[in-house]
């Protein structure tokens, strides 16, 4: 007998990898990440602005003001969403060559949503900051050394922790669909997909 | 001949059915059984294979030839663990591997089979690197070991000098030696090509096939490989034909010699 009896083993998950392919792919794919970075950043900066900056106590004031908030959102995530969609339908095709490579479905799977996460969150870091800056300054406008003010402030925390959570959100979540359809799918119905 | 008759020359003289010199012990890589698959498209139904039989021999390299429907790349991704068949069973090594849970189905992707494909499936972000890291890094070969694996198996395959080339600076062959590098990464004990050398002008072709026959010799992997070309028949140990999702055909070389001149002359 030449052949070697052999035991069939079982591949597991590996997080130090699942992380470096979220990342290279993150890099490998700067145009885009900067691109999905940006308008994260708008979105979530654009968010806190709007739940810091004053509001007089008018209630058609008010209205308008939160109808600008949903529709801003509105715009912004289905940007983002969007983006989030194609990136991951567009590596239909590469998805189902590292599955012949011995990639887990839950490797796929998590791969993405690490990678989505990462753009989310480092998008929102950036709006946050960005947020700021412009309350402050379009605040002052308004209502000048108010802005310096605890008062003006109130809060601020769980505004800066909605608006991170919203960044984190629409990317991860226009991925999470895409990325599991990716995941589930046949490899080789997964690399006809895409040319 | 219609396949009922086949059968009964297999059931007569397995010999003459499989190609096979029955006198000597022979192990199976691959064994396939009534393999079927049919594709289900809204009513309508496809037969791409209507019960396949085959016995592939350890480290021996098979050329499946047929022509563009015949069932051919059905027939490797149901072998490769690719796709579900819809009856019939294919065993690797005596495993059935319908019983493989989504963990061993990987292990047998990663480290018992390597693939390549017409269209090279080359990730596109990655450098020639890192594309034949990869399969190693999924089977837990630490990174740098991996690395040092790829510099030479690279070196192996002729692209000692575009390690950290794209595919898009890569010419076609060049991405096809890179799939194979790839392919035979984790040391499997399959290879399985299917038409490798279809987007390849001729002496490419050439090359990439005479290059899958060294790899076959020097590390004794079975390779399964579908192609067009009669010229790739000179260097495979058996040929296997498939017509309209059978096995019209299976016989060593050296009894078909005289049937590939003929079918060369007359211009196929
Ligand atoms: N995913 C699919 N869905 C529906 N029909 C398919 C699919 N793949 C292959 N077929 C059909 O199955 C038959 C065999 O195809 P295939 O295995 O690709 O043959 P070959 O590789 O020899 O050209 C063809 O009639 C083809 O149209
Ligand atoms: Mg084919």
């Amino acid at each position: 007998m030449t052949q070697e009896m052999w035991e069939i083993k079982r591949l597991h998950l590996k997080p130090e990898l699942v992380w470096s392919m979220a990342m290279s792919s993150l890099r490998l794919r700067m145009g885009r990440t900067l691109l999905t970075l940006l308008t994260v950043a708008a979105c979530c900066a654009f968010l806190l602005f709007l739940l810091t900056a004053p509001i007089s106590d008018d209630p058609a004031d008010r209205q308008m003001w939160g109808l600008m908030i949903t529709l801003s959102l509105i715009v912004s995530a289905a940007g983002v969403l969007n983006t989030m969609l194609m990136s991951v339908t567009q590596r239909y095709r590469e998805i189902g060559t590292i599955k012949c490579l011995g990639a887990l479905d839950s490797f796929v799977l998590i791969s993405v949503l690490v990678e989505s996460a990462m753009l989310g969150l480092a998008g929102a870091i950036l709006g946050i900051f960005a947020g700021l800056l412009l309350s402050v300054v379009i605040g002052s406008i308004s209502v000048g050394l108010g802005v310096f003010t605890a008062a003006y402030w109130s809060g601020v925390f769980w505004k800066i922790g909605a608006a991170a959570l919203v960044g984190l959100c629409l990317t991860t979540f226009g991925a999470a669909l895409p990325a599991y359809i990716a995941a589930k799918m046949p490899p080789v119905e997964a690399m006809r997909g895409e040319k | 001949m219609s396949h009922s008759a086949q059968t009964t020359d297999a059931a007569t003289n397995p010999a003459d059915y499989w190609g096979a010199d029955l006198s000597q012990q022979v192990d199976c890589t691959v064994m396939a059984r009534g393999v079927k698959m049919v594709y289900r498209m809204g009513s309508e139904s496809i037969q791409a294979l209507a019960g396949v039989d085959a016995d592939i021999f350890t480290g021996e390299y098979i050329s499946i030839m047929g022509p563009s429907g015949s069932g051919k790349t059905t027939f490797f991704n149901v072998v490769g663990g690719l796709i579900k068949p819809s009856e019939g069973s294919v065993y690797i090594d005596e495993i059935d591997i319908a019983q493989l849970d989504a963990g061993e189905l990987a292990w047998l992707r990663c480290r018992k089979i390597g693939y390549i494909f017409q269209s090279y499936n080359i990730v596109k972000a990655m450098t020639a690197l890192e594309n034949v890291t990869l399969p190693m890094l999924f089977a837990g070969v630490p990174p740098d070991e991996a690395q040092d694996r790829a510099v030479d198996i690279l070196k192996r395959v002729g692209l000692g000098e575009r390690l950290l080339h794209t595919p898009k600076e890569l010419s076609g062959g060049q991405q096809q030696r890179v799939a194979i590098a790839r392919a035979f990464a984790n040391q499997p004990a399959i290879i399985l090509a299917d038409e490798p050398t279809a987007n390849l002008d001729l002496r490419t072709g050439e090359e990439i096939i005479a290059l899958m026959k060294e790899m076959n010799t020097e590390r004794g992997v079975t390779v399964i490989c579908s192609t067009h070309d009669h010229k790739m028949l000179d260097i495979s140990d058996r040929i296997m034909w498939m017509q309209d999702g059978r096995v019209k055909k299976l016989a060593r070389r050296e009894d078909v010699e005289i049937t590939i001149s003929k079918m060369k002359e007359e211009g196929h």
